[in-house]
């Protein structure tokens, strides 16, 4: 009953939750020692149920700006708030990991010991709100529902790579979450499945609003993905560039060839890769 | 930069723990071997070891003493030559069985079934076999690192990765210089790896073939600290166990540290930024 | 055509093959170019051709219904595809295959090449097992499929019934593998080397002992002498199958063993998950651990015998120590190797600290821990026949040292190798168990090929 009244709620076409503030904020890794600096003064706003595309050189400190978001790090100053209410700030610098807010992997993290099942029930086991029959009848569902059907009692290790991070947003869209935060996850695929992986993810999206904040270095994905595009500069990382994609939603693959994508693509080559140049001159390692 | 990095290290809240634990360490020993001093009563098990302090005072007697020393020094080389022997047999035996599939087939096999065989099992025929004690003390603890360097050097070898071998190829590489140019410097880390184990092994099995056998034969300062440690225990110099034993840690610590260094000169693509 | 040679010869299966064979299939390739976009062949349609990629990105993507682990892939210049044309049974395209880009092939007629390959004594069956490994590690399809690559043997026009596309269930395929391992092993000479192996092994030792009677080695008990006593019903020195003694001696060495590693994996796992947990408790207590480990085990016997008394207790001691060290290590070094993400999902996912510790710390340092006890075995057998033959009565190491001292030559070999047979079989129970305890891994690798 809960769960079908939850599915009305998420499919309503505006989202109402998720929106998040970024207020000024400033993450310096080390201050005694080294004193590197990742965020600087970043301030950015999104709106709730909106994709919002992170885009920059590899190492820049965009991932600092997540874990902050996520909870997993302290931030130096600044704040950030979700739907007004502070998840971090003035004598609170580390936010607590939520439910709320889901992190996907860079390379992913769903627990190889577990079948994909139990993976995507894991959240709402944990918080122990539903009954078991009822997380685990949810989970076939919402599993069915992104075209994982037949794939419940196998280990992760035993799919696809596509596949994985599939089973990994349901995962994550089980707890309801208001914000879902990208941490390039579809880096290490290859071309065709990441194409695949772009197209399953906007249909999980039209089905599930929620914010996305989706953190890449190709900024074809984040052109064919996102409402809005953050391009960051390079660590410190801080926004350089922020723009509207104005193609309208849904989108499919036959946006990549509209000429008005070749024009915001084209809009935005250059200053991605001056950054990139800067970050390669710098000597930053990946990671 | 550097020194403020060392003295930061010096201070930091680890090593302070480390200091805390180990002193906290020390005091419980000392307490529990005076037991009877104190508490009237023996505690069990710990109670029956010498206390540190009066192990302190006796080491401080022995550092004097050159059969200590004597004892240190034929370990050492027992377990130097146990161990060079172990090397200059294994790795070429490993990369042959590596390289040669057919070699391979016919000497793993047997190699796998001598194997679980504990080395010191091999003490008795040690010692019908060879002609001396020392000979026979020094085969074991060779068999003790053989086996591990064998192991880690093939297995080293084989998780090389293919395409290493196959753009060699097609840069048309010959058989030797994929030998000499692939296969060695990529097994280079697994024979650092199998030799500091091996090391571990071979101190193991020098103090336990000098117990065994030492305290047979030779008698006196001609046994090694494992024969001083077993000396002590029939003497009744409880104290003199306890260094014993120390500074068998201190030279089995010593010997792995100085492999590490070693083995960090040969990897250096292996050392962080 | 020399250029259509140098590609192929950086193909894998065609790199082994005799200058020869590769001149024929040179012959028999043809060029053909293909524009972006177009379809080089679909999924269902009949296979003829055996396809080498020479320039150009092309997609290949297996038919859904075919059990694959990646079942999209973007191959390279010089992979090789189409492969089906070459396999046994019915000869049908797996895989729709398509440029993303203008590319150039290599089509070779499968069946002309297969005769090609046969004829190749040394290296067409080194060939076509390259095959079955492309098919197996870089399309990721089961050995139902890579079992059908033929083999030099068998005849043309094969009439096996092809294996369904309905691959055979989850479970059976663990045991599908086994049997195909099997199988291939005793196709391979490596049995009947390990026979030689053996042979020379054996034959060197009664050589040397029994017939030529070399100096030094006449001491050593002989082949035949030690297997004679062994099986002897009425054995000169007393000790053989028929006796209880004999058994009683192993029993002894199990049982304290057995008590020894059960103690150490009740403490050393518990002790080694909170190590490796929480740093504080890790900062405390490891210096500790380390201040101690540097001592080898054996140097703790006259300790040992000192603070326990009895002799059984210090053997007892002396083995559990070894066993725990090497357990509670591995099992801290398990759980730093999670890595960071794993424990960040939980989070996310709303566990809280105990059900991280439950449900991530736990299950993902298994392989570490069971590789742990493994070793914890291997050290447990070293250091129980070390205190055996100081101290203690009964065991196998007892066995050794006195018959050494009361010159019973052959019992000492009966002992080593008892002790061997033994010690072998305690380590494999502990990785049986460890299989079975972490399916999710044996699955992962036997999909991976290994």
């Amino acid at each position: 009953m809960s769960a079908v009244l939850e599915k009305v709620r998420t499919q309503g076409n505006e989202a109402r939750y998720g929106a998040i503030r970024i207020d000024d904020v400033v993450k310096i890794y080390d201050p005694e020692g080294a004193a590197v600096m990742a965020v600087d003064h970043c301030t950015l706003d999104i709106k709730a149920g909106e994709i919002c595309m992170i885009v920059g050189p590899s190492g820049c400190g965009k991932t600092s700006l997540l874990n902050a978001i996520a909870g997993f790090h302290d931030i130096t100053s600044g704040a950030i708030y979700m739907d007004g209410e502070m998840l971090c700030g003035p004598g609170k610098p580390k936010a607590d990991p939520g439910a709320d807010r889901i992190v996907v992997f860079q390379n992913g993290a769903l627990f190889p010991w577990k079948t994909n099942l139990e993976n995507v029930a894991f959240g709402p086991m944990m918080q122990g709100k539903l009954s078991k029959k009822e997380i685990i009848e949810k989970a076939r569902s919402m599993m069915a529902d992104a075209g994982l059907s037949g794939t419940e009692h196998n280990y992760p290790g035993e799919v696809s790579s596509g596949l994985r991070r599939r089973v990994e947003i349901v995962r994550a869209l089980m707890n309801d979450p208001k914000v879902l935060l990208f941490d390039e996850p579809y880096r290490a695929l290859d071309s065709l499945t990441r194409s695949v992986m772009h197209e399953s993810l906007l249909d999980i999206y039209y089905k599930n609003k929620v914010t996305i904040f989706f953190i890449t270095h190709d900024l074809e994905e984040a052109i064919f993905l996102g409402h809005k595009l953050v391009i960051m500069t390079t660590r410190p990382c801080r926004p350089k560039k922020v723009l509207e994609v104005d193609i309208p939603h849904p989108r499919d693959y036959s946006v990549l060839t509209s000429p008005r994508f070749r024009e915001l693509l084209e809009e935005t080559a250059s200053v991605v890769h001056e950054e990139a140049r800067k970050s390669f001159a710098s000597g930053e390692k990946e990671g | 930069m550097n020194m403020k990095k060392i003295r930061r290290s010096l201070f930091s809240r680890t090593t302070l723990r480390a200091i805390v634990s180990i002193t906290v360490f020390l005091i419980l020993w000392e307490a529990g071997s005076r037991s009877k001093e104190w508490a009237g009563f023996t505690m069990p098990w710990i109670g029956l070891v010498p206390p540190p302090t009066s192990v302190l005072s006796v080491w401080w007697d022995l550092l004097g003493d050159t059969g200590y020393w004597q004892s240190w020094y034929l370990s050492l080389m027992r377990v130097l030559s146990g161990f060079v022997a172990a090397m200059v047999i294994g790795i070429p035996l490993g990369l042959l069985m590596a390289v040669s599939r057919t070699f391979n087939s016919i000497t793993f096999p047997s190699f796998e079934i001598l194997r679980p065989i504990p080395p010191l099992a091999w003490v008795p025929v040690a010692i019908i076999f060879w002609p001396t004690e020392e000979l026979s003390i020094a085969f074991v603890t060779f068999l003790g690192a053989f086996f591990t360097v064998v192991i880690n050097v093939l297995g080293g070898a084989r998780s090389i990765d293919m395409r290493f071998y196959q753009s060699a190829q097609a840069m048309g590489s010959s058989q030797w210089d994929i030998f000499r140019r692939i296969v060695l410097p990529a097994t280079v880390p697994s024979i650092v790896v199998g030799s500091s184990v091996g090391m571990g092994i071979t101190w193991n099995v020098v103090v336990a073939a000098e117990m065994i056998s030492g305290g047979g034969g030779g008698g006196g300062s001609g046994g090694g600290l494992g024969f001083f440690i077993w000396n002590s225990y029939v003497g009744g110099s409880y104290e003199q166990i306890v260094i014993g034993m120390i500074s068998i840690g201190i030279a089995g610590y010593a010997c792995s540290e100085l492999l590490r260094g070693i083995g960090g000169f040969f990897t250096p693509w292996l050392r962080t930024r | 055509m020399e250029q259509v040679e140098r590609l192929l010869k950086r193909t894998l299966p065609f790199q082994v093959v005799s200058p020869e064979t590769l001149d024929g299939i040179a012959e028999i390739s043809r060029h053909e170019v293909f524009k972006a976009g177009e379809v080089i062949y679909g999924a269902g349609q009949p296979a003829e051709e055996v396809y080498v990629l020479v320039s150009g990105r092309v997609a290949h993507r297996i038919d859904p219904d075919i059990k694959a682990r990646v079942h999209e892939k973007e191959l390279q210049v010089g992979d090789v595809f189409g492969w089906a044309a070459i396999l046994e049974g019915e000869k049908v395209r797996l895989a729709d295959v398509a440029c993303i880009e203008a590319a150039e092939v290599l089509k070779i007629d499968g069946a002309r090449l297969l005769e090609l390959l046969r004829k190749d004594v040394n290296f067409g069956e080194a060939a076509l097992k390259s095959f079955s490994q492309l098919i197996s590690q870089q399309y990721y399809l089961p050995p139902s499929v890579s079992e059908r690559v033929p083999t030099t043997l068998s005849k043309v026009g094969d009439t096996r019934t092809p294996a369904s596309n309905e691959a055979e269930p989850q479970t059976a395929s663990a045991w599908t593998l086994t049997m195909y391992r099997a199988g291939e092993w005793l196709r391979s000479p490596d049995p009947y080397l390990m026979m030689v192996g053996f042979a020379l092994m054996l034959g060197f030792w009664y050589l040397t002992v029994e017939v030529l009677k070399l100096p030094r080695f006449e001491d050593l008990p002989g082949l035949t002498t030690v297997v004679k006593e062994w099986f002897a019903e009425d054995p000169v020195y007393g000790m053989s199958i028929y006796t209880a003694e004999y058994y009683q001696h192993i029993w002894v060495s199990i049982r304290r063993v057995a008590i020894a590693f059960l103690l150490a994996t009740a403490l050393g796992v518990p002790l080694g998950l909170f190590l490796g947990w929480s740093r504080s408790f890790r900062e405390y207590v490891f210096p500790v651990f380390e201040l101690l480990r540097p001592i080898p085990i054996l140097a703790w016997v006259p300790l040992a015998i000192i603070m326990f008394s009895g002799s059984e207790t210090p053997v007892i001691f002396l083995t559990f120590l070894a066993s725990f060290f090497a357990t509670a290590l591995n099992t801290m070094l398990g759980v730093e190797s999670i890595d960071e993400s794993y424990t960040r999902a939980a989070c996310c996912l709303g566990a809280n600290r105990w059900q991280v510790f439950k449900e991530v710390i736990v299950p993902g340092s298994m392989p570490y821990v069971f590789t742990g006890l493994q070793i914890s075995v291997g050290v447990a057998w070293f250091s129980l026949v070390a205190g055996e033959m100081v101290s203690g009565q009964y065991g196998l190491g007892y066995v050794i040292n006195t018959s050494y001292t009361m010159v019973r030559y052959p019992t000492i070999i009966i002992g080593m190798v008892t002790l061997g047979i033994v010690g072998y079989t305690t380590s494999a129970m502990v990785r049986v168990a460890g299989n079975y305890m972490m399916q999710w891994r044996l699955r992962e690798m036997a999909l991976g090929g290994r």
